[in-house]
């Protein structure tokens, strides 16, 4: 086997195409950009409409979006980052380190975010920081600033853990 | 592709070439990419958590960004839908630069980066927007204990907008995360900006058609790609869900 660098492959021009590739490889990336935008104002759609979002909203909805962004995620990556047309080794090379440790991460927070939530665990600081934004919230809006005298009285000698 | 059909597995790991076909500048921005994406993937799991933990008093982003320019009414997740367009649409044309380049037509790689370059600005200005108005709030406000320097007392009183120690929208974490991750994103954003347009000019001199190829294109277009993919998260982790 020859070594020399001059029989290096040109990785560089190794993918250029011609027109006729072109205009296939165009329409491809043409139908990707409706499909994610289909997928964008879907999102929009639903996000506006669905009652009772956020953190402790309904899980279908939390599952609706994280799939939706994952497919997104997943067209960005194979075929505009074109990783999808790239060798399989490669491809692996670059997703799976990051999956892996990824799953892991998003693994530990949920089991300790759990912990940390459980109303034993919540720190005095916490609890206090928590009560005042539920206080607060009661008494925003005209004609409420006695009620907002009443939250805050509280508070005084908590804050002095800051 | 052709040059994929081509590939012998056994031959290509006995050396003389790349096992991935790849040049190496092409490699490592993915390398650059990944240690990046872990940066982006720990600061949204970390928001994960800080908002699992303050979930009961954590505010809801359709009543915080409910702006849109030019527009009196309230329309919450509007803009960032605009925003999000603005940034996929960009996507597409860096991607269809890269294409033009693989063609080695320099008319179609100016062309296309022109707008990538313009969709770019769009959306860092855009961001721009968001920020003031997070910063100034609305006129209605909330009451907040505020630090008062003076008389090193908290003291309750009426509070507009947002900074890292007041919020008037919720728990002073939102304000936070939101400046930190958005501003982190954005930074990313611009300094894409600044990387395409260096290389606008170095096609427009025709650096790339004295070199033989415009892979300079197809690697900050990897680059600018990955900007999108992060959008995609934190629109859907910090205004969706």
């Amino acid at each position: 086997m020859d070594f020399a660098h001059d029989n290096y492959p040109s990785y560089e021009t190794m993918y250029n195409h011609d027109e006729a590739y072109g205009k296939k490889a165009r329409r491809t990336l043409w139908n990707v950009f409706w499909i994610m935008l289909a997928i964008t104002i879907a999102e929009l759609v639903v996000g506006f409409m669905a009652p009772g979002k956020g953190w402790t909203g309904a899980l279908w909805l939390k599952i609706f979006f994280i799939s939706f962004t994952l497919i997104k995620a997943g067209y960005i990556v194979m075929a505009f980052m074109h990783l999808g047309h790239e060798v399989k080794f490669f491809k692996y090379v670059i997703l799976m380190p990051y999956i892996v440790f990824m799953f892991y991460l998003i693994f530990i927070v949920l089991v300790e975010g759990t912990y940390a939530g459980e109303k034993g665990n919540v720190t005095r600081v916490d609890q206090v920081l928590v009560q005042q934004q539920i206080n607060l919230r009661k008494s925003h809006g005209h004609g409420a600033a006695h009620e907002a005298a009443a939250g805050h009285e509280e508070a005084p000698k908590e804050e002095a853990h800051h | 592709m052709a040059h994929i059909a081509e590939y012998d597995a056994k031959e290509a790991w006995s050396g003389g070439q790349s096992p991935f076909r790849v040049s190496y500048g092409k490699m490592f921005m993915w390398f650059f990419l990944i240690s990046d994406a872990l940066t982006f993937g720990g600061l949204l799991v970390s928001y994960g958590f800080i908002r699992h933990k303050y979930a009961e008093v954590w505010p809801k982003a359709e009543n915080v960004f409910t702006h849109f320019p030019f527009v009196e009414q309230h329309l919450p997740l509007a803009y960032v839908g605009l925003m999000t367009f603005i940034l996929i649409m960009s996507s597409v044309t860096m991607v269809l630069a890269v294409e033009a380049g693989k063609r080695m037509d320099k008319k179609g790689v100016l062309i296309w980066m022109f707008w990538t370059i313009i969709g770019g600005l769009a959306f860092v200005g855009s961001q721009a927007w968001e920020w003031f108005h997070f910063i100034v709030g609305t006129d209605e406000g909330a009451m907040r204990n505020v630090w008062d320097m003076a008389t090193q007392k908290y003291v309750l009183q009426e509070w507009h907008g947002a900074n890292m120690v007041v919020n008037e929208y919720g728990v002073p974490q939102f304000a936070n995360y939101f400046f930190f991750i958005t501003g982190f994103h954005g930074t990313h954003v611009f300094s894409g900006v600044v990387i395409n347009f260096v290389i606008f000019m170095n096609a427009i001199n025709g650096t790339y058609e004295r070199r033989g190829h415009y892979e300079m294109v197809e690697k900050v277009g990897l680059y600018w790609h990955f900007v999108d993919l992060v959008w995609v998260f934190v629109f859907t982790f910090f205004y969706l869900l």
